[in-house]
């Protein structure tokens, strides 16, 4: 009997890139309240890269706070308590953009009426609102075992652990739907591994861990598995 | 003459192959560099360093320098402390002048490429006279125009507004254009003299030479001895370390030519260092990498106490040698440097005194700090970096309109991660 993680997929899984690149809009905020402004009316791009793309575009070896709004706050406004509450705002547990949009402006509005003052940062620290361009491509990679896959997932680059897992949220249109766990729940029968992938509570890791944390659990599963069938 | 697969080593074959897959996608393109001077300064220094690697990817490149006069290059230096933000008065006539050295240029240059990039305001104005021999323009903006003097930015608006896109070096150096802007981080050139390995017995070598002896932990700052890099408050935040922890402070660097306070600031760092055998003031010629790159691997800690920066291409260097940095939070430097990630930032000479101790009394936190802070360059701001934002944007370039381009057709064997659904941007 084959073990599963050497079963062949009915379908194999290339690996795909992404490069992204930075493109500033040339506005800035340089106080919390042109920050609101900024939030009602900047293109929803901006709003994507300011929670999630800068993530691929500057990675940190270390998460402090998981978007770029919050780390404003906390390194230009010097106020961590406005960090903590932006930090809250997941991108991932909301349906859409125009309810991330909204979240944000109602949690500055808020903020902003209890503290009856506009902080401002000094020159030089200003919040600068930025989209991203994106260009994808498929690696020389492909997986057509759990094994390969493993490999593969070990091999690539960050680029494109960020395009199946984070992008492909965007991209599929449904949350907690990541590439990967969608190609293992189409070829294998592993219903607890796909599970344990769609619950990783990606906004709180960096790419890096959300690779080891995906590795260690195809490990844990499928190494069960073979235990199983053995 | 660097060789792509030399860099295989330091970057990963991963990253190396994915440069080729890319210009391959691209497909064989020709592309013009031109900027203002073949030898001396940062943009020539990674000029000679990528054109030959784009020839190794199939980019047919080459490097086209504007010539110009005495007077042209006083009105471009002029023209450039101006877009730093400094208040400089540029006539009519040094306008018409740098126009006009603009015409001659374009009158005496025969070439064509699919993409021009045209480097910082010196050659801006060749647009004007020759747009139709090239496809796709890009303004490439070295400098910090966060802060533009305001006249001389919108004599050179009017130029910048005829190309097709723009990058810049940071985002805060952005600017209201009417073409996209592209952010580019600068990038250092690990095989370069001041970034290559180097053995034991050169670095050795090197500080026989400058007479720095290996007798206590080394503190080093590498700038010019500019306001701006604060080497007075290195100075005092050193007297505050030394009080109990031994060690010595070594600032490296050359004058600040072109800075009228450049001499005032020199000789008030002599005066505070004065009568302190552990300090070392080194002035050392505008050349002098490979001396440069022996210190910092010397250092045990490295300093970049700025209080005011662009991006802090020294800082990346400090990190890419895997050493510990305390920076002031300024500019780019702030990007770079987490607290106990990857550096440390400070915001007076105090602070950076608390870090120094704190690092001396923490060798295995310094140890860590700079295996992630070199990582981090590693990832983000070496040469292959440039190359690959370059290929991507030369990409997006052709596509206008789109903010996202899909190199490839999903695998008709594979429908698992086709998208469901258009990305944005795809497809229109």
């Amino acid at each position: 009997m084959i073990a599963v993680a050497d079963q062949p997929a009915e379908n194999p899984f290339w690996f795909w890139e992404c490069f992204l690149v930075p493109m500033p809009t040339g506005k800035k905020a340089t106080n919390l309240r042109e920050l609101l402004q900024g939030l009602r009316e900047m293109e929803e791009s901006v709003l994507q890269f300011h929670l999630w793309q800068s993530r691929l575009a500057t990675i940190q070896p270390t998460i402090e706070y998981p978007n770029d709004f919050a780390l404003w706050a906390a390194a230009a406004l010097h106020d961590e308590r406005l960090a903590e509450k932006l930090s809250s705002i997941d991108p991932f547990a909301y349906e859409n953009l125009g309810q991330i949009r909204e979240a944000l402006v109602d949690l500055l509005e808020e903020y902003l009426w209890d503290i009856s003052h506009n902080p401002a940062v000094e020159p030089g620290f200003e919040f600068h609102f930025c989209e991203a361009a994106a260009a994808h491509m498929r690696s020389g990679m492909v997986a057509r075992t759990l094994n390969e896959f493993s490999a593969g997932l070990r091999e690539v680059g960050l680029d494109s652990v960020y395009f199946h897992v984070i992008e492909a949220q965007w991209r599929l249109g449904v949350r907690k739907l990541d590439d990967f766990s969608h190609w293992l729940d189409h070829n294998f029968t592993l219903p607890e591994l796909v599970s344990a992938i769609r619950d990783i509570d990606i906004y709180f890791y960096t790419l890096e861990e959300v690779r080891e944390t995906i590795l260690a659990l195809i490990e844990q599963h499928a190494g069960e598995s073979r235990g199983e069938s053995e | 003459m660097a060789n792509l697969s030399e860099y295989e080593p330091l970057v990963g074959k991963g990253i190396i192959d994915q440069l080729r897959r890319l210009a391959e996608r691209l497909g064989p393109r020709t592309l013009v560099h031109v900027n203002s001077t073949r030898v001396g300064g940062g943009v020539a220094e990674l000029l000679r360093g990528v054109l030959p690697l784009w020839d190794q990817l199939g980019i047919t490149s080459r490097w086209e320098v504007i010539q110009g006069d005495q007077t042209f290059f006083e009105i471009t230096k002029a023209m450039h402390n101006a877009l730093q933000g400094r208040k400089v008065p540029l006539s009519a006539t040094m306008l018409n002048h740098y126009l006009e050295v603009n015409r001659e240029n374009a009158r005496r240059f025969d070439w064509e490429g699919d993409f021009v990039v045209v480097n910082d305001p010196q050659p801006a104005y060749l647009i004007q006279e020759m747009r139709s021999r090239g496809k796709c323009w890009i303004w490439r903006c070295h400098i910090d125009v966060s802060r533009p003097e305001r006249q001389v930015w919108r004599f050179l608006k009017d130029a910048v507004s005829q190309y097709d896109a723009s990058i810049f070096s940071m985002a805060n150096f952005s600017q209201s254009l009417p073409h996209p802007q592209f952010l580019i981080y600068p990038s250092i050139d690990p095989l370069s003299d001041k970034n290559r390995d180097l053995s034991p017995e050169e670095i050795q070598a090197v500080l026989d030479r400058l007479g720095v002896e290996r007798d206590k932990p080394i503190i080093l700052q590498v700038s010019r001895f500019d306001s701006f890099k604060d080497p007075l408050g290195v100075i005092q935040a050193f007297r505050l370390v030394r009080r109990q922890t031994p060690c010595k402070l070594v600032l490296a660097g050359g004058e600040a030519t072109d800075d009228p306070e450049g001499p005032r600031i020199f000789a008030e760092v002599q005066e505070a260092a004065q009568g302190e055998p552990d300090i070392q003031l080194l002035l050392l010629p505008p050349d002098s990498h490979y001396e440069i790159n022996a210190l910092q691997r010397a250092a045990d800690i490295i300093v970049q106490k700025s209080v005011r920066e662009g991006f802090g291409l020294t800082v990346t260097e400090a990190m890419w040698k895997g050493k510990p940095v305390i920076g002031g939070a300024a500019g780019g430097i702030v990007m770079q440097l987490r607290n106990y990630s990857t550096g440390f930032l400070v915001h007076t000479p105090e602070g950076c005194a608390f870090r120094i101790r704190y690092l001396l009394h923490h060798p295995e936190l310094a140890r860590r700090l700079g295996q992630k802070a070199r990582e981090f360059v590693g990832r983000h701001f070496l040469m292959t970096r440039n190359l690959r934002d370059y290929l991507t944007l030369m990409i997006l370039c052709q596509k206008p309109g789109g903010r996202v381009v899909e190199l490839d057709a999903p695998d008709p064997e594979c429908r698992a991660h086709e998208p469901l659904i258009d990305p944005p941007g795809a497809g229109s």
